[in-house]
């Protein structure tokens, strides 16, 4: 068992960072806001971390302590927050595939940037940070609480106001409006939430990979966690989080398979070196035959239906 | 600035604003049609550089499974261009058979099939770098047989040199360019092309074949991809199965600064962003690469029709 943490415990990590990635884009998501921004949040929170721990807090011996870590997630999911109304309240003015190239727009420009200012070390990154944990496995102590946080923050989302608002938004955004729903101000909201919640991970992640720099940040992520959202599902924040979670543990366990001898070699060595090839026809399959994404709200729905229709009757 | 750099500049622009333009054409012929990006364009693009590499008679680096290997014939670069390009083209038609038809048909939701592009262009991407590796490919040095590799503008004793290449992109664009104009103002196939962009409905109904228009589309569509990712080839070197990524972002701030979906729009955005490129100061020679998405985020925002776009009426 220690082994198996040992061999997996960088892969269970980063299912858990990528849970919430995937969060962060089905955020703005929930209101039909199709924003590919996630990624420079995420750049951002790690740059903000790498240069806390670096240069402004010159760590001592032994390990980094943890509550700089935390602050450091504070101070990048703020900043993150702060950039996303500053952008938001202009760019969600946009709807649908100009939005999508807007954020698209946003992630090169902040990548750009990352490359050529000398805060942030140019092309050649960060490197050194400092690790609060001897183990990958536990960065689980604070990545763990912070996913159960998020998906229960979600649960209760699509249960409030602001939560049918968003969903009132993302079916018809005019009726919603009529319905006195300010579009703009829940579509920032869900915005800049998703951008606080990427720029925390951004944060932790800078330490758990020890090193950061423009590659962060890139449109390929942008892909990755909007796949993550729409091969999940896109109905409920369920879905993005198996979808992060199976889409990450998806190359290790090709990787398995292309250890098996009794596979013929050619087969073998496309699940060795060619995964990412397996990864983009899962891409194009799951959304021809899986549409509405592997989890939808349906498959829990008839057993909540038993459950209401009983009350509302009453009330007739 | 000299007037030397400034015409250096302006012939620098031109050259690469003309493949910027047959670039974007590829990417708004078919949002025109289907009001759909293709986000696999790019990874075309790569595609129609390695296929006249091949055709050139050239072998295949050492690493992927294609290792060393080279084609039986060696076509001259005018040729292997063009057939590269057509090859490229039916890519264009085999995406748009696998990864656009089927969702169209089931008449799903516009932002899969944008998933469902991305999701080739993993494929695309990985599978090049399987075949053949990710090594950097170059053409045989002087591949359009010129001769000289600068081209005076200027008198003896003021040269104002352009990289002879250069001239060759410009003017290899440039016919391209009024082909495609011809195709679509002059023939029946441009009119049928242009009533179905106007409206699919009625086009079919009376009596156009849309779905072999959409073919012809994406064949042409991947036909300038192709041609587009062999000149950018001409004059530096294939870097390797990501050479398309950037300039497939690229293209897309092209086709929103002129307007999506609009022809001419995409030829002005290609010229204006290349031009703005050339003018970068050399000592910003760093930021040129946020240009296009600084342009795409500011149009985004003050004028997201474009700039020949029209705005379209909000319906209910």
């Amino acid at each position: 068992m220690t082994d198996f943490f040992n061999t997996y415990g960088n892969l269970m990590v980063l299912m858990v960072f990528n849970a919430m990635l995937g969060l962060s884009l089905y955020l703005p998501l929930m209101a039909g806001q199709l924003s590919l921004a996630s990624p420079g949040f995420y750049a951002l929170g790690g740059y903000i971390g790498a240069v806390f721990s670096t240069k402004v807090f010159q760590s001592s011996d032994g390990a980094f302590p943890v509550s700089y870590v935390l602050l450091e997630m504070l101070v990048g999911g703020l900043a993150s927050g702060v950039l996303a109304i500053v952008v938001g309240i202009p760019a969600l003015r946009l709807r649908g595939i100009y939005l999508a190239l807007a954020t698209i727009a946003f992630v090169e420009i902040l990548r750009v940037l990352s490359l050529n200012l000398t805060i942030t070390g140019g092309a050649i990154g960060i490197f050194g940070i400092p690790q609060p944990f001897n183990r990958p496995l536990k960065y689980l102590y604070i990545a763990g609480p912070l996913l159960l946080f998020s998906m229960f923050f979600m649960y209760r989302l699509e249960r409030i106001r602001a939560g049918r608002a968003l969903t009132a938004i993302r079916e018809d955004e005019l009726a919603a409006g009529a319905m006195g729903i300010n579009p703009t101000y829940y579509k920032v909201l869900a915005f800049t939430l998703g951008a606080i919640l990427a720029g925390m991970v951004g944060a932790l992640s800078a330490h758990f990979l020890n090193t950061w720099n423009a590659r962060q940040g890139t449109f390929d992520a942008s892909i990755t966690y909007l796949t993550f959202a729409l091969i999940g599902g896109s109905r409920t924040f369920v879905g993005p989080v198996v979808g992060a979670m199976l889409l990450t543990a998806l190359p290790e366990l090709l990787r398995f398979l292309g250890g098996i001898d009794q596979l013929p070699q050619s087969v073998r060595d496309l699940f060795l070196n060619g995964r990412l090839i397996i990864f983009g026809l899962l891409i194009v399959l799951g959304t021809i035959f899986f549409p509405q994404g592997i989890i939808t709200p349906r498959l829990w729905e008839r057993r909540r239906r038993t459950k209401a229709v009983r009350p509302a009757e009453s009330n007739l | 600035m000299t007037l030397t750099q400034f015409f250096q500049n302006v012939l620098n622009g031109l050259s690469i604003g003309s493949v910027y333009a047959i670039f974007a054409l590829g990417y708004t012929l078919v949002f025109s049609i289907l009001g759909i990006i293709n986000f696999a364009h790019g990874s075309v693009f790569t595609l129609g550089a390695y296929f006249t590499y091949m055709l050139t008679g050239l072998a295949v680096g050492f690493n992927g499974i294609l290792a060393t290997t080279r084609l039986p014939f060696a076509l001259p670069f005018i040729l292997a261009l063009l057939v590269g390009s057509g090859l490229a083209g039916l890519v264009g038609v085999l995406i748009e058979r696998l990864a656009f038809r089927p969702l169209r048909k089931r008449g799903s939701d516009r932002l899969l099939s944008l998933v469902s592009s991305l999701g080739v262009a993993v494929v695309i991407v990985n599978l090049i770098q399987y075949l053949v590796g990710a090594e950097a490919y170059s053409y045989r040095s002087d591949p359009f047989g010129l001769g000289q590799p600068t081209v005076n503008f200027g008198t003896p004793e003021r040269p104002i040199p352009v990289r002879s290449v250069q001239l060759v992109i410009f003017a290899v664009s440039v016919v391209i360019l009024i082909v495609l104009t011809l195709i679509i103002n002059r023939t029946r196939l441009g009119k049928a092309l242009q009533a179905v962009a106007e409206d699919t409905v009625t086009a079919r109904l009376l009596g156009i074949n849309t779905d072999r228009l959409i073919l012809f589309t994406f064949f042409v569509s991947g036909f300038l991809g192709g041609m587009a990712g062999t000149l950018v080839a001409t004059s530096q070197s294939i870097t390797g199965p990501y050479f398309g990524i950037a300039f497939g972002l690229k293209g897309l701030a092209v086709i929103v600064l002129g307007g999506l979906g609009n022809i001419p729009g995409a030829v002005v955005g290609g010229f204006v962003i290349g031009l703005a490129e050339a003018f970068v100061p050399s000592q910003y020679v760093a930021y040129k690469e946020a240009v296009a998405f600084a342009l795409l985020f500011i149009i985004l925002l003050i004028r997201p029709q474009g700039l020949l776009g029209r705005v379209q009426v909000q319906k209910v």
